[in-house]
């Protein structure tokens, strides 16, 4: 062969390599981490979240931020009485195989969440403990029965996400259908998902034709594939990649980051050590330092864009003085003020989580307690946050970060806080009753009742260090208009997204 | 050499056995995955539930002959978070690292033995000086830096190449290049100073007092007695990429068996760290008979 034809040869096979060219319509999403399953009843998952919910599967009702609760799939629903809720379904809606949607695949699509064959998330989380029967009127009309009954049973149907009444019950899909406006294409495994606009979609066709989802675990790496045009969104971004202010965009991420402190052991079991322990710490010095600035000190375990929030809380202020004033009062009644206190932190939980940890550590040795850091890698730290707790623990502060995108305080209030709540640092009889009453109650009483309930746990009990309400950061490409929200944690609606 | 092959595939499957035993207990020991598995918020009896459907309630030496009697057949079991066969996770992983591991070894191993024989020949010259300084350099910069490094520089500065991925041959030259480094500076040291010693061979006196060319004397008498400890190294190199290269395949999200083999032990996916390690294993095992034939190839006094 002549060199010339070698050469020749050479550059038609780099440029066969070379990069398509991104098309108008299209986007490409870098996420942080890659789906290990794709079926829509772990939609509850962010990853999984961001891929599926809303855009490949649509849930029976729609949790949308500043409106409440919006119709899906279920046009109306009304309460029956006795736990009994009627769900109007929206007609003409088709799987994207073509198939109809109908009050069947509701009923099944429930039924397979919570069941014992596979280890649904949605099923799990906001099921668990709640038992659910179906009745279907007709084709699209079904009553849910919630045993014991929940007055925010609209509000659990926004997670439900609608599979087709033939999915299995005992394997998770590898390529779900829903009835979405995207199709699940292609998963190439460690690689790429591939969605296309679903041509059966009820609701119209959006701006964005086609999507790809691509994988990077390294913040700086997803930050520079925007930078380069190889990305449109990436998501997770870190605080320190956050460097162009014209596309990386903080958002409420709905995590808040707090000390669940030991109620039951000494020295914490006194109220007064923990006044002392929330007032050794300086919210605002971690603010535009080693947390991003839009951080907000943290008066409640849920955002504040949930219902019942308490606005009128206030942050303990930092006032190191009084803290010693509180722990010699209680060193004057004989509380072991002096016992060494675990402060137990998780590793890569979140950007800075070790200095954050350290500044916590120095600012409550600062005051006078004997607090020795811990961080622990997830496996060994869930062992430490969650029930049951060793009879032997000693005194204990575990570094959390709670996730609530949902709406109300429900998802978090018994867990981490009633006597029975997997990873409540307290036994209230009290507060126990006041959850009770909050969950069960509706509209205008529900949220005076949840206000009430924050301001006990806040002011009155003082049972943790409630820290920060956490931002993240999204880098979005110029050409694309849109803007992340606190749902962009757990899921990223194609639809929404539009080109400038 | 067939017996020589027989021995030491019993004794490396015993070894491997071994490590298979204590990985499936030592694992065991460091969390539940029902709680890394289900929420946060999961009841006692969900997690219960998952444990029964997976197996992990049963008795822990049920599991074991369990897991060996499949093992026999080459089932090596469930990924518990992809709901997946482990080996099909495994496999897919290991061919991209067999991959970048081949690719960037055949690079580092032919440029380290020709280079470093040129400075061994010239030492204490300008060649060989710079030579060792930035040989030095590569074995000593570590890979997550400078891939960070070069993605700023080659990839948003210049433009010249993609940050990640793996779709085209562009996206393979920045993974490739910062892998390569780091072995590429350890081998030439190490062909330098073998060359160093054969250079001064009374052999090879004789050779140049009989006029034989300096390239025949490097590369076709020197070379050849000098390449011994070089493969042992080449060899070692090269089973660290295939145990994975994880700061590589995490940066440059290449989807390669080391990351995979990370995560499985973070989430305590138990099937697939065990298929990762009993792959990675026969890899290696099969690498080093590889280079005992070198060996005997190399060196003919050399008697299995």
């Amino acid at each position: 062969m002549k060199y010339s034809n070698y050469f020749k040869s050479v550059l038609v096979a780099i440029l066969i390599s070379l990069p398509l060219s991104v098309k108008a319509n299209d986007v490409t999403i870098v996420l942080s981490e890659e789906l290990d399953i794709v079926d829509p009843c772990e939609a509850s998952r962010s990853n999984i979240g961001r891929v599926i919910a809303q855009n490949v599967s649509e849930t029976i009702t729609e949790l949308v931020p500043g409106k409440g609760l919006q119709p899906r799939l279920a046009e109306s629903w009304e309460d029956q009485g006795n736990g009994t809720w009627r769900f109007n379904l929206r007609k003409g809606v088709l799987f994207s195989d073509g198939s109809a949607f109908d009050a069947e695949d509701v009923a099944h699509s429930l039924k397979r969440i919570k069941s014992d064959q596979l280890s649904c998330e949605i099923g799990i989380k906001y099921f668990g403990g709640i038992e659910i029967s179906t009745n279907i009127i007709d084709a699209h009309t079904i009553d849910i029965t919630a045993n014991p009954a929940q007055p925010i049973l609209p509000l659990l149907m926004s997670v439900v996400t609608a599979m087709r009444s033939t999915e299995p019950m005992d394997k998770y899909v590898n390529s779900p259908v829903g009835t979405g406006p995207y199709t699940f294409d292609q998963y190439l495994r460690g690689m790429q998902i591939n969605l296309s606009a679903n041509t059966n979609y009820w609701g119209g066709s959006s701006a964005v034709k086609s999507a790809k989802y691509i994988f990077r675990s390294d913040s700086s790496v997803r930050a520079a594939m925007v930078s380069t045009g190889e990305a449109d969104i990436a998501t997770n971004i870190a605080l320190q990649d956050a460097t162009n202010a014209g596309t990386d965009f903080s958002y409420p991420n709905s995590e808040t980051l707090y000390l669940r402190v030991d109620n039951e052991v000494a020295p914490t079991n006194d109220v007064r050590i923990r006044r002392a322990l929330n007032h050794a710490v300086d919210r605002e010095a971690f603010i535009g330092t080693i947390l991003a600035n839009g951080t907000i000190p943290a008066t409640g375990m849920t955002p504040p864009s949930t219902i019942g929030y308490n606005h009128d809380l206030r942050p303990f202020s930092f006032d190191p003085k009084k803290a010693k004033e509180l722990i010699a009062q209680a060193k004057a009644d004989g509380v072991p003020v002096e016992k060494e206190i675990r402060l137990i932190g998780r590793t890569n939980n979140f950007a800075n989580v070790q200095e954050t940890m350290e500044a916590l550590q120095a600012m409550l040795q600062d005051v006078g307690f004997n607090v020795k850091l811990e961080m622990y890698e997830v496996a060994e730290w869930l062992d430490l946050y969650s029930k049951p707790y060793a009879a032997d623990r000693g005194p204990i502060i575990v570094e959390a970060m709670h996730d609530n995108a949902n709406g109300d305080p429900v998802f978090s209030m018994f867990f981490k806080y009633a006597t029975g709540g997997a990873q409540s640092g307290r036994d209230d009889l009290k507060l126990d009753k006041m959850i009770a009453d909050a969950t069960a109650a509706t509209g205008a009483k529900r949220e005076a009742m949840w206000k009430n309930t924050m301001a006990y746990i806040h002011d009155e009990a003082v049972i943790d260090i409630l820290l920060f309400h956490m931002v993240g950061f999204s880098r979005v490409n110029e050409r694309l208009d849109f803007i992340p929200t606190i749902k962009t944690n757990s899921e990223l609606q194609l639809s929404q997204i539009s080109f400038k | 050499m067939t017996n020589f092959l027989i021995k030491r595939a019993v004794t490396s499957a015993l070894s491997l056995f071994i490590l298979v035993v204590l990985v499936f207990f030592l694992i065991r020991l460091t969390g539940d995955p029902a709680s890394l598995f289900l929420p946060l918020d999961a009841s006692e009896e969900a997690k219960e539930k998952f444990r029964d459907l997976n197996g992990l309630n049963d008795p822990i030496l049920h599991q074991f002959f369990q897991y060996f009697s499949d093992l026999i057949r080459l089932d090596f079991g469930i990924s518990l978070r992809r709901a997946e066969p482990a080996i099909d996770s495994v496999l897919r992983g290991f061919k991209w690292t067999l991959q970048l591991a081949a690719i960037t070894m055949s690079l580092v191993a032919s440029l380290a033995i020709i280079i470093g024989s040129i400075a061994a020949f010239r030492v204490g010259g300008f060649f060989d000086r710079i030579v060792t300084f930035f040989s030095l350099i590569g074995a000593s910069a570590p890979d997550f830096w400078i891939a960070i490094v070069a993605i700023v520089v080659f990839s948003v500065g210049l433009g010249w190449l993609p940050t990640s991925g793996t779709g085209t041959v562009f996206h393979w030259v920045l993974p490739i290049s910062v892998l390569f480094i780091r072995p590429f500076g350890l081998i030439l040291q190490v062909v330098r100073g073998s060359m160093l010693n054969v250079l001064s061979a009374g052999y090879i006196k004789t050779a140049r007092a009989k006029g034989v060319k300096d390239t025949a004397i490097v590369f076709v008498h020197g070379l050849r007695n000098a390449m011994l400890p070089v493969i042992t190294v080449i060899g070692d190199q090269a089973a660290g990429i295939l145990n994975g290269a994880v700061i590589v395949e995490t940066i440059f999200g290449f989807p390669g068996v080391g990351k995979l083999m990370i995560d499985s032990i973070l989430q305590r996916d138990f099937a697939v760290v065990l298929a990762s390690i009993i792959i990675t294993a026969v890899a290696i095992f099969v690498m080093n008979i590889l280079i005992d034939i070198i060996y005997a190839i190399l060196d003919p006094r050399i008697r299995y």
